[in-house]
């Protein structure tokens, strides 16, 4: 079919019979667009990935896993360093609430999110230069109070807003609760030190042994600083309200933790050490005890069964693997002895779920039982020591009085991390108190722009369910496992009970990510369109780009997604987010159509321009 | 006279993890031989492996289309989707005008007229032109060993003129040449030929194969194998007609997944050097017939028993292939353990008003 040597007029100069330009992939065939038989097309829209939704700073985690998957670490890092300023830190002590609803959970095993989160903060540790930078400065004060996670958060997405930040710790040495509350053995102290660094890089000031009520009042914060965010966290220790709590031996579990963190230690423990609590803090003051010299140790509990115990159950079975026994059911009611801990009076208990009144039900008409024990560790929660606050921010419950931006009233003061969110029905962790951090870091920033608050930090869609994927394309594949520590050995030593990973073991643990609802340019709608109209320009996330002239709207490409990102639109009835295609059954006329244009015009040309061609 | 050296391409082979399933395919080729703009069905199968199989060809490529759907469908007006250079032929020559384009170009080679690597010199036959009507002219083709691939686009049936029934339409399926009805309720009573089977056994030293757009990198590979192999080479590739197996739009791919995983379309390679047949390739699943039979109109109508013979006849296959068969499959082809297709009663009353 070739034009060669043959002389074409103008008005042909339009494809005719026999005579057709070359097609190519991009204009297509031009002589048939076949868009107009589509009833429905196929849209590319990325979802909420159930993992980023569950984290409690939003970390991209599913991002963060598909560039490692393309061994792409350092964009990786910069990546989660978006929302995470320290992901060496929650790598090590994190809960995971990612990994628990991470969909590849309903189909084998979770990923490993937290051992990839590890590896790639010990990858950025080892940089010479982070990869964040402050922003620049616009002259501006603010005060962090707290080193914590909640205030560290704060502090760093101050900084990279271009804030100058001061923050101000009680403690001789930065870190807060991840200093004094997570031990040595699961958060080194050397990975923590750095994060500092890391912080100090930015150009944050951090003033040590400086409390406020103390040595800065409530005044100076007002005068000096144009916002100041208040992360203090929960420092004092609840009691269980015991007869004959105050007698020697008897210890709280946060204050035991933090002056081991902070070395400042000087318990001395006997050879039986007995836990009150359950929680996580419960756990790590347990294991804590075997590594400081306490031979049994056992923990009581007023649940019914490990399973109803509010802590991370990898923990749980790990200090069950070093050896300390668990009693449920009881609650202490007595501290025996003579001036010094010998043993326990102990009831059956159970929680009685009322709201108002004390929530543990003592069932006093049984037996007491004795419980010889050297030491006891109280690890029942916390609450915050607030004398420095003014009266008008504290409400009925003695938290502070913050609106849902955690602002308090009309003030420059912001209040973040666990004392904001005691009251709030979070779980009080590490990466909840950093996401608190950084909400509030954006709101502080807003109010002082003048901007209006915002709701949501990211907004949600769609989750993705397993519903939405095609799972042909997954292969089972076990996850990976960390290696620790053998129980004996460790449940001696301050060495880091869990492992990491290494570059080959993160690869092919982010390899097994679903990439639930998210384009990660697998090819798979541009290798099974018939049509083909789906073009593939540059091959990264998202960027393919379908040819709506062509498409018939069969839909193949959104049944084989293998990540469900694909879905099917239908043509005239378009919702919100989705860009109405301006001429939905009347697109470009194609060939014949313009064809049939100069045909139309024929009559208005002097005949010669037909006859005399030549 | 002096040997004349023939430049050859040689197409590398595609990582293929998981069988087919594709992760990240870098070495996919931008080349496009096959664009937009033609006039087949929405999802349509043939469309889908003509798009797969001119991919893994690559630019340095000769198309020739006998009569069917790839030549009715796409060459309307004097003008078709192909990015390289095609023609349409009869749909009895379809092996004798590829032997001829083969020929000419070791002519020319040989004269000293084309320089350059010789091309891959392709035929894409429906199965009508492949198993019933040109299969005289392929065998021929085939014999002589011209270097050349020949594709079968197995549809099972005549689709351009109207769904008829062709050597190739399976037990059971319903075409108008093939209606259900009191005389014959299982609509179609023949077994479908075994054409792969019959050309590599018929022709040895040819390269053959049979793949399906379920597992496109395999399918490639194939393709590029066959491109690769110095003289004639045969591949008959499953391609689901949404008009004549009667589905939904969407399961294209999944059809040709689920026909390998029901053992209705088994995999195998044919190899000229060893003379032996290559069974290898092991779906990831094993299931009953009725998973594939019950996502198409065309079997509707199948009472039990016929559901049951299908199952005896892919037990058949894969005990062929070697595989050890679950008991489950075992039970299935037990018309005891069978239902009706959904439609059997549906498709019954039709026939008797009719």
């Amino acid at each position: 079919m070739s034009t060669k040597g043959t002389h074409i007029p103008d008005w042909l100069a339009v494809p005719f019979a026999g005579i057709t330009p070359a097609p190519s992939q991009e204009k297509g065939q031009d002589l048939f667009p076949t868009g107009n038989w589509r009833s429905t097309r196929p849209v590319y829209r990325d979802k909420m990935p159930p993992c980023n939704n569950a984290c409690g700073t939003n970390e991209k985690i599913q991002g963060y896993l598909d560039l490692v998957k393309r061994g792409r670490y350092l964009d990786a890092y910069a990546l989660i360093k978006e929302d995470m300023p320290f992901p060496s830190v929650t790598g090590r002590v994190c809960y995971h609430p990612c990994e628990q609803a991470c969909n590849r959970g309903q189909y084998d095993e979770a990923i490993s999110i937290r051992a990839v989160e590890r590896f790639l903060g010990d990858f950025g540790q080892a940089l010479p230069k982070d990869v964040v930078k402050a922003g620049p400065p616009n002259g501006r004060k603010v005060a962090v109070v707290g080193s914590g996670p909640a205030g560290h958060s704060a502090a760093y997405q101050l900084a990279r807003l271009g804030y100058a930040v001061t923050i101000l710790e009680k403690s001789p040495k930065a870190g807060g609760l991840n200093r004094g509350g997570i031990p040595d053995w699961v958060l080194p102290q050397r990975v923590l030190d750095r994060e500092i660094e890391r912080l100090l890089e930015l150009g944050i000031t951090i003033r040590t042994n400086t409390e406020v009520g103390k040595d800065v009042s409530w005044d100076d914060l007002k005068k000096n600083y144009d916002a100041c965010v208040l992360a203090v966290g929960l420092t004092e220790p609840n009691s269980v309200r015991a007869e004959g709590e105050n007698k020697d031996g008897v210890i709280y579990g946060l204050p035991f933790l933090r002056d081991i963190g902070m070395g400042t230690s000087n318990v001395k423990l006997g050879r039986n050490v007995t836990v009150i609590g359950g929680g996580n803090t419960a756990i790590d003051c347990a294991r804590e005890a075997l590594r400081q010299g306490a031979e049994d140790v056992t923990m009581i509990t007023v649940e019914r069964n490990p399973k109803e115990m509010p802590c991370v159950p990898e923990d749980l079975h790990d200090m069950m693997e070093e050896g300390v026994v668990l009693m449920h059911a009881r609650a202490m009611t007595a501290v025996l002895g003579n001036g010094r801990v010998e043993a326990l009076q102990l009831y059956p208990a159970r929680f009685s779920g009322a709201v108002n009144a004390s929530p543990i039900l003592i069932d006093r008409e049984a037996p007491a039982e004795r419980f010889p024990t050297d030491n006891v560790i109280i690890a029942v929660g916390q609450h915050a020591s607030l004398a420095w606050l003014p009266a008008e921010f504290k409400n009925e419950r003695g938290t502070i009085r913050i609106d849902r931006f955690g602002r308090l009233g009309d003030t420059m003061f912001f209040a973040a991390g666990d004392i904001a969110q005691v009251a709030s029905g979070q779980p009080l962790m590490v990466v909840n108190a950093v996401g608190d951090g950084k909400r509030v870091a954006f709101s502080l920033d807003r109010v002082l722009r003048k901007e209006p608050l915002q709701e949501r930090m990211v907004p949600i869609d769609v989750i993705t369910d397993l519903a939405r994927m095609n799972m042909t394309y997954f292969p089972h594949f076990p996850r990976l496992k960390q290696e620790t520590l053998l129980p004996t050995f460790r449940r001696h030593t301050q060495e880091e009970v869990i492992q990491g990973f290494s570059g080959n073991q993160a690869f092919e643990e982010a390899n097994r990510c679903f990439s639930c609802g998210t384009c990660n340019a697998c090819d798979n709608c541009y290798l099974v369109c018939p049509e083909p109209c789906i073009v593939r320009s540059v091959r990264s996330n998202g960027l393919y780009r379908i040819l709506t002239d062509y498409c018939k709207g069969c839909r193949v490409c959104i049944e084989e997604c293998p990540t469900g990102c694909l879905e099917s639109v239908p043509e005239m009835d378009f919702d919100t987010g989705v860009v109405r295609m301006d001429t939905a059954f009347a697109i470009t006329p194609g060939l014949h159509g313009r064809q049939a244009e100069e045909l139309k015009n024929l009559a208005d040309r002097p005949a010669k321009d037909i006859e005399n061609w030549k | 006279m002096p040997a004349i050296k023939v430049e050859r391409q040689m197409l590398p082979m595609f990582a293929s993890p998981n069988q087919g399933a594709r992760f990240y395919n870098p070495e996919l080729p931008q080349t496009e031989p096959f664009v937009p703009g033609h006039r087949t069905c929405a999802g349509c199968g043939p469309s889908i492996q003509y798009r797969m199989t001119s991919k893994a060809a690559g630019d340095n490529t000769i198309l020739v289309g006998p009569t069917g759907c790839m030549y009715v469908a796409n060459s309307s007006y004097l003008c078709t989707p192909y990015n390289v250079p095609w023609a349409h032929t009869q749909i009895g020559s379809a092996g004798s005008f590829t032997a001829g384009v083969a020929a000419a170009y070791e002519a020319m080679i040989r004269k000293g007229k084309w320089k350059g690597p010789f091309p891959n010199i392709i035929c894409e036959a429906g199965d009508g032109s492949a198993s019933d009507i040109g299969l005289a002219s392929i065998s021929g083709a085939l014999y002589r060993n011209h270097d050349c691939l020949i594709i079968c686009y197995d549809n099972e049936q005549y689709a351009n003129t109207g769904i008829q029934a062709s050597s190739r339409t399976p037990y059971g399926g319903m075409t108008t040449f093939s209606p259900p009805g009191k005389m014959v309720p299982e609509a179609k009573s023949l077994y479908p030929k075994d054409l792969a089977r019959m050309m590599a056994a018929g022709h040895p030293h040819c390269y053959v194969a049979t793949a399906s757009v379920g597992y496109p990198i395999d399918l490639m590979n194939k393709v590029r194998k066959g491109l690769n192999h110095k003289g004639a080479a045969y591949i008959m590739i499953y391609t689901p007609c949404q008009k004549g197996f009667v589905y939904e739009t969407p399961r294209s791919i999944d059809l040709g997944r689920l026909v390998v995983e029901c053992g209705l379309y088994p995999m195998w390679e044919w190899d000229p050097e060893k003379r032996k047949f290559d069974y290898s390739f092991r779906p990831q699943n094993m299931r009953p017939v009725s998973e594939y039979l019950k996502l198409q109109g065309r079997f509707g109508h199948l009472h039990a028993e016929h559901v049951a013979t299908m199952q005896k006849f892919a037990n058949m296959q894969w005990k062929m292939m070697g595989v050890e068969l679950p008991d489950a499959l075992v039970r299935a082809a037990d018309v005891k353990n069978v239902r009706d297709m959904g439609a059997a009663q549906a498709a019954e009353a039709v026939a008797l008003t009719v």
